[in-house]
């Protein structure tokens, strides 16, 4: 978080003095940053702490209250087509007899119009997606006959069909299973392997260790008019040091990997130390003990 | 008068009877997928009543001729308003909705009630006059139609993916506001279609039972409108022959459009029926 850095033609997302919200209310604020082509960044924090606010922010779907952005070397309205995005599980309404084939298809919507039809050519890159997901075979279920993982997945999928250079995924692996979520890791490792930024916001310490470059944690504000503010941000190994986190989420207990870490304040403890293939190593808060 | 099924169609008033639920019938399968993925019933039913003082002020001040304008600038008031009252959501907006639909519709009771003789013209603004509808009416009823079916079908993709995923949607670019409208002038347009032969009582029951008989039987998006455009059509056929026989053999004088709507709700309750055998069926059925 320098406060004179030179923005290169690679910076994907780049904010100065930037905070987000809704109604003029800022949610998240003093972000100043960086974000290079083909990085993954984890995006950490405590409910409240504004995660979405900051995704919805770089769509340009939240206000910009303060300072500036640029996506994509522009606005994000001009930088959308180019943007692939997963929004949280509770958007969708499941019940709708949709196909999985229908709902991937919809990420082609925009490019083609209200009457253009999908043609062989889209036929193809829906194929691909699913492929590239893992779901061919369910190609013509109904989405919601889907389990949570292949639903985040084929949401996945719908993003892919754009070919976008930025990918935003909202708390893609809340609920899911092992196999999913190992699945969707990989994904987004191959995502950046082949030079796209994704950035996904999680409460999950292991899944910034295990497919991200950086990390951006953010604490959530004193009081509820406060807005979440960044807590630290750089690679995942400099980023996720304990300090940070007991900064972020106001504690000094925060349980990762399954692993609960009790530091008392100043501890500059590592999380890169922990091993990272236990369960899933959700950081969460835990009440300190009155004295 | 010992009339088939055929010959009965074929009698003028008959055809434009048949014309008309035709035509309702393919827009209403089209409009009524919008409005069932969108669960927008209440708020159609919202606009069915708002529409009715429009009637009123269009009738008075035009005559028959008037009643399309007044319903046109009312319905699509209502549109706009609802849409506005829908966005701001919350517990309060349903509230809003429902108080603004009695409001109107008793302002226009007591438009209608001022007229002489407003008892006969209260009842067909209420309950339709599907055998008296005109020429002329019934070329108003298809242009109007096909408008409402012209905003569907350029907004039919936009209107499937806001209502699966209203934050995809947003992020993918489209604009929800614009959708939302265009949904709500598409389903004010079928109002004001479906208004003048079936009533302002009954014509929400064509905006949104066909396709909730649809959604019962099959869970296919691309047999949904066919189904929700076969369903109105049959019963209509049935419902107007019915009223013609008991009319003609038994003197009995039942109105056509209610005994479509009876139909329809029949259709509806079989299908709840036939649903819940089957989906005993199904899980009887070892995985």
């Amino acid at each position: 978080m320098t406060e004179s850095r030179k923005t290169t033609d690679s910076t994907v997302v780049e904010l100065r003095g930037a905070a987000f919200g809704y109604a003029g209310r800022s949610r998240v604020a003093r972000l100043d940053l960086d974000i290079e082509a083909g990085s993954a960044v984890a995006l950490i924090g405590p409910n409240g702490s504004g995660k979405s606010t900051l995704l919805q922010g770089i769509l340009g779907l939240a206000e910009l209250t303060e300072g500036t952005m640029k996506v994509l070397g522009t606005t994000p309205a001009a930088a959308r087509k180019q943007i692939g995005s997963l929004p949280q599980a509770d958007s969708r309404n499941a019940e709708l007899p949709v196909s999985l084939r229908q709902v991937v298809a919809m990420g082609m919507y925009r490019a083609l119009g209200p009457l253009r039809p999908l043609g062989r050519s889209g036929h193809r890159t829906v194929d691909a997606a699913l492929d590239r997901v893992g779901l061919s075979a369910f190609s013509n279920r109904l989405f919601g006959e889907l389990s949570g993982g292949q639903q985040q997945r084929g949401i996945l999928a719908r993003a892919l069909v754009s070919d976008p250079r930025l990918l935003l995924l909202d708390e893609p692996f809340n609920g899911l299973d092992r196999e999913n979520r190992d699945t969707l890791l990989s994904l987004v490792r191959e995502l950046r392997a082949e030079g796209r930024t994704v950035i996904v916001s999680t409460h999950d310490l292991e899944i910034a260790q295990q497919a991200c470059t950086h990390a951006l944690l953010l604490a959530s504000g004193h009081t509820a008019d406060e807005p979440g503010h960044p807590a630290s941000f750089g690679r995942v190994r400099e980023a996720l040091t304990l300090e940070a986190v007991e900064h972020a989420f106001h504690d000094a207990t925060v349980e990762i990997d399954g692993h609960t870490l009790t530091a008392p304040s100043h501890d500059h403890t590592d999380t890169r130390n922990e091993p990272a293939d236990r369960s899933a190593g959700t950081a969460s808060r835990r009440r300190r003990k009155a004295d | 008068m010992d009339l088939g099924l055929l010959e009965a169609l074929q009698l003028p008033f008959m055809a434009r009877a048949l014309a008309t639920l035709a035509v309702l019938s393919v827009a209403a399968g089209i409009v009524g997928l919008g409005i069932s993925f969108r669960e927008m019933e209440f708020v159609s039913d919202g606009m069915v009543h708002a529409v009715f003082p429009g009637l009123v002020v269009g009738a008075a001040l035009g005559g028959t001729a008037g009643l399309l304008p007044g319903a046109v600038v009312a319905a699509l008031a209502a549109a706009v308003l609802f849409t506005l009252l829908d966005r701001r959501g919350g517990a309060g907006s349903d509230a809003a909705i429902a108080v603004g639909l009695t409001g109107l519709f008793s302002l226009g009771v007591v438009l209608v009630s001022k007229q002489r003789g407003y008892v006969a013209q209260l009842q067909d603004l209420l309950f339709g006059h599907l055998l008296t509808v005109t020429e002329a009416q019934l070329w108003q009823i298809i242009v109007v139609a096909i408008l409402a079916v012209i905003v569907m079908l350029l907004t039919g993709r936009a209107q499937l993916f806001r209502a699966f995923d209203p934050e995809g949607f947003r992020a993918a670019g489209f604009s929800v506001l614009r959708t939302d409208l265009a949904l709500s002038a598409a389903t004010a347009m079928l109002v004001v279609a479906g208004v003048q032969a079936l009533g302002v009582l009954m014509v929400v029951a064509m905006l949104t039972v066909p396709m909730a008989v649809a959604r019962l039987l099959t869970r296919r998006l691309a047999w949904l409108v066919p189904v929700a455009i076969a369903v109105p059509l049959l019963c209509g056929v049935l419902g107007l022959w019915w009223s013609f026989v008991w009319s003609v053999e038994h003197d009995l004088a039942v109105s056509p459009g209610a005994l479509v709507v009876l139909l329809l709700v029949a259709a509806y309750l079989l299908a709840v029926v036939l649903r819940v055998v089957l989906r005993r069926r199904g899980s009887a059925v070892p995985a």
